[in-house]
């Protein structure tokens, strides 16, 4: 029984530096993309967050599984979390990295691109909005780290930051979905726009002969995102070496359109850059809000609520404990201080005259503390 | 020594070795060990019983054996410390003042110390110098009196104008110290002057009961001046029922029941108010069940709180 509490706390232990772990590699993927680090770097990152969401996958799975096993599904769930270990752990895997590792593998933009090219975004868009459902998991961490003695304070900080940061992760994805849905201006519509006109234009030029290769390029300077233009498989225009596209371009960073036997390739960095910069807006969010709970929320909860109770709680039941509550101006028509009123000025003056009478309490000695003496 | 008080010496010194224990006066060691034997006796009992310890004998017999062991043990190390309090702590040069003729300090010194510890053979005196004590070693009336020298208050003018102590702060410490060493006299004349409940469980005693107690001690300490002996003994009457009452026994009163249950090391939780603080604070709703004065009992308050004791 020792044996496997042992192991199951250094399990537990491992997936709070897994938690860990995955936030850093959330926030460096982010980055990433934000300073323009070559694809190297990235395709790395991006196989960490592929294991790191078939970790959390296998882990929810397990802990589903044995909640099954022991009658508790809806305590698991409900009640100790198991909700946010499903949604940071199988819409990841089916909605961001896992598209991602399978575009990579496929060697092409095929998974982002057989749709026209507004599809194209909004599947990028969604694959990086959804990274912001790992957030979720800042709470398994804060549900751990004991920030205060009571249970009660602990119990409270802890649902009102489950709340907070839950309503902030869903409306930015509710949001986000509806956007999308309603079909509202947005950065990816104007890209679309830009995109399909480019795509036009360039069917107009003809841009085979001499005339349309200096017209392409003349294009090219008006429109940064035109990367490359090939026509039946023959190159007709690039805007950097083909070394280039290698080092700094994965799947997601470009999407291409077509147009009878027309293929032209657009660079993607920018929306992936705005995107990117949302979610690390988003990251340091929920950080600091989870922050503000601990470290400033926290301690208000448990000075004005937990320790007079706390305080109440020792007098009323420890004989030679007879400490007043120190109550705070500010809020002394608190109903916790107003009890706590009551204590000071009637509870212990009362306790005081009637132990008076009795005989005074062992304070310090325990039967406990001389069993050595009485078993020599 | 038979090999039964052996056995009941080495126990209670094993008892009174507890780190728990450590940072309390003797005479509180004691209370703690007493109350520990008669919260426990239903698992003592049998067990002391034993061949190992005392076989055979009542459970009364052990307590009384154990008692006996206690007292012994105990005195060692409370007699060490009054010893300490009147010939290193209390300076007795103010008793030729109040005499207005020199009396040998330390004739003074083996009179008070010679009835204080005849006193606490009786177990109802060491009970009730439990407090006094506690104040006396943790030097109470030190660090309040300073307090009360600074602010010139209440306290002051009850001490320099109404009492007419002309003396210095130092002086005035040591009589109140005094005061606090000699409260147990009350114990000198035969109990029967309490009144009612509340008198005997704040432990003070009729004016009537104290001019005769007064009379009692005048007799075992000649060198002590009276106002001396009468605050002693005025320590354990009720300011309520009698407001004539010496300020320097008042102080008293209040500083030995302070340090009735006083722990130097007592952990102050987060949110609580200062043991000092907390206690003066009962103490002002309580005053008249103890006889203590409310206004001393407020600038006590506000030096507490003032100073975070």
């Amino acid at each position: 029984m020792v044996g496997m509490n042992r192991t199951r706390a250094a399990l537990e232990n491992f997936v709070i530096v897994a938690i860990i772990l995955v936030l850093v590699q959330t926030f460096v993927e982010d980055f990433a993309v934000l300073a323009g680090w070559s694809w190297s770097v990235r395709r790395a990152l991006l196989f960490t967050g592929f294991a790191f969401d078939i970790f959390f996958t296998i882990e929810f799975l397990t802990r589903l599984y044995f909640s099954f096993v022991n009658r508790r599904t809806g305590t698991y769930f409900w009640y100790e979390r198991g909700w946010i270990d499903l949604l940071a752990s199988i819409p990841l895997l089916l909605l961001s990295s896992g598209p991602a590792v399978l575009a990579y593998w496929s060697g092409t933009a095929t998974i982002v691109g057989f749709g026209a090219i507004l599809n194209v975004l909004k599947v990028v868009k969604a694959i990086r909005i959804a990274r912001i459902l790992r957030l979720l998991r800042v709470l398994k961490i804060f549900a751990r780290i004991r920030h205060t003695e009571s249970a009660m304070a602990q119990r409270h900080v802890a649902k009102i930051s489950t709340v907070a940061v839950t309503v902030v992760v869903v409306t930015i994805l509710a949001m986000t979905v509806l956007f999308g849905v309603l079909d509202t201006p947005s950065l990816e519509t104007v890209y679309q726009e830009q995109t399909v006109r480019v795509l036009r234009t360039i069917d107009d030029i003809q841009p085979e002969g001499d005339s349309g290769k200096a017209a392409l390029s003349e294009l090219a300077d008006l429109e940064p995102a035109l990367l490359l233009v090939q026509r039946d498989g023959h190159t007709l225009y690039s805007r950097y070496e083909n070394d280039l596209y290698d080092s700094d371009f994965g799947p997601t960073d470009y999407g291409y359109g077509e147009s009878g036997g027309l293929r032209v390739f657009f660079d993607l960095t920018p929306l992936n850059q705005e995107q990117s910069r949302s979610n690390l807006l988003y990251f340091v969010i929920i950080g600091l809000l989870v922050l503000a709970f601990m470290l400033y929320y926290s301690p208000h909860f448990a000075l004005t609520v937990s320790d007079p109770l706390h305080i109440m709680r020792r007098g009323m039941s420890e004989k030679g404990y007879n400490l007043e509550i120190k109550i705070p101006p500010l809020y002394e028509e608190d109903e916790v201080y107003r009890l706590g009123q009551l204590f000071n000025e009637v509870y212990l003056p009362l306790k005081d005259r009637t132990s008076a009478a009795d005989e005074p309490e062992v304070l310090d000695l325990k039967f406990d503390d001389i069993k050595d003496i009485l078993n020599e | 020594m038979s090999a039964e008080h052996q056995k009941a010496t080495a126990f209670v010194a094993r008892l009174l070795e507890n780190p728990a224990l450590k940072p309390l006066t003797p005479l509180q060691k004691e209370e703690q060990i007493i109350q520990f034997f008669h919260a426990n006796a239903t698992q003592l009992a049998p067990t002391l019983a034993t061949p190992a310890f005392f076989p055979g004998a009542s459970w009364n017999q052990i307590v009384a054996l154990l008692l006996a062991a206690l007292t012994e043990y105990v005195n060692t190390d409370l007699f060490a410390s009054l010893e300490q309090i009147v010939e290193n702590q209390i300076d007795f040069g103010y008793v030729n003042f109040l005499r207005q003729q020199a009396v040998g300090s330390d004739k003074v010194q083996q009179q008070i110390a010679s009835l204080v510890k005849t006193l606490l053979v009786k177990p109802e005196a060491r009970r009730g110098f439990t407090g006094a004590h506690t104040a006396l070693v943790f030097k109470f009336v030190d660090r309040y009196v300073d307090a009360v020298w600074t602010r010139k208050s209440y306290i002051h003018f009850e001490i320099t104008k109404v009492q007419r102590l002309r003396m210095s702060k130092e002086q005035v410490k040591a009589m109140i110290e005094t005061t606090l060493l000699l409260k147990p006299v009350v114990y000198l004349v035969a109990t029967g002057g309490v009144a009612g409940q509340a008198e005997q469980t704040s432990g003070i005693v009729e004016t009537k009961f104290g001019e005769k107690v007064f009379l009692a001690t005048k007799k075992h300490l000649n060198l002590v001046p009276d106002p001396v002996l009468k605050s002693a003994v005025s320590a354990s009457i009720s300011f309520i029922e009698n407001r004539f009452i010496e300020a320097t026994a008042r102080i008293a009163a209040i500083f030995a029941a302070r340090c009735r249950n006083f722990q130097p090391s007592v952990r102050v939780d987060r949110g609580a108010d200062s043991p000092d603080k907390s206690w003066l604070s009962i103490a002002r709703r309580n005053y008249k069940f103890y006889g203590f004065d409310i206004k001393m009992l407020d600038e006590f308050f506000s030096i507490a709180a003032e100073n975070g004791w």
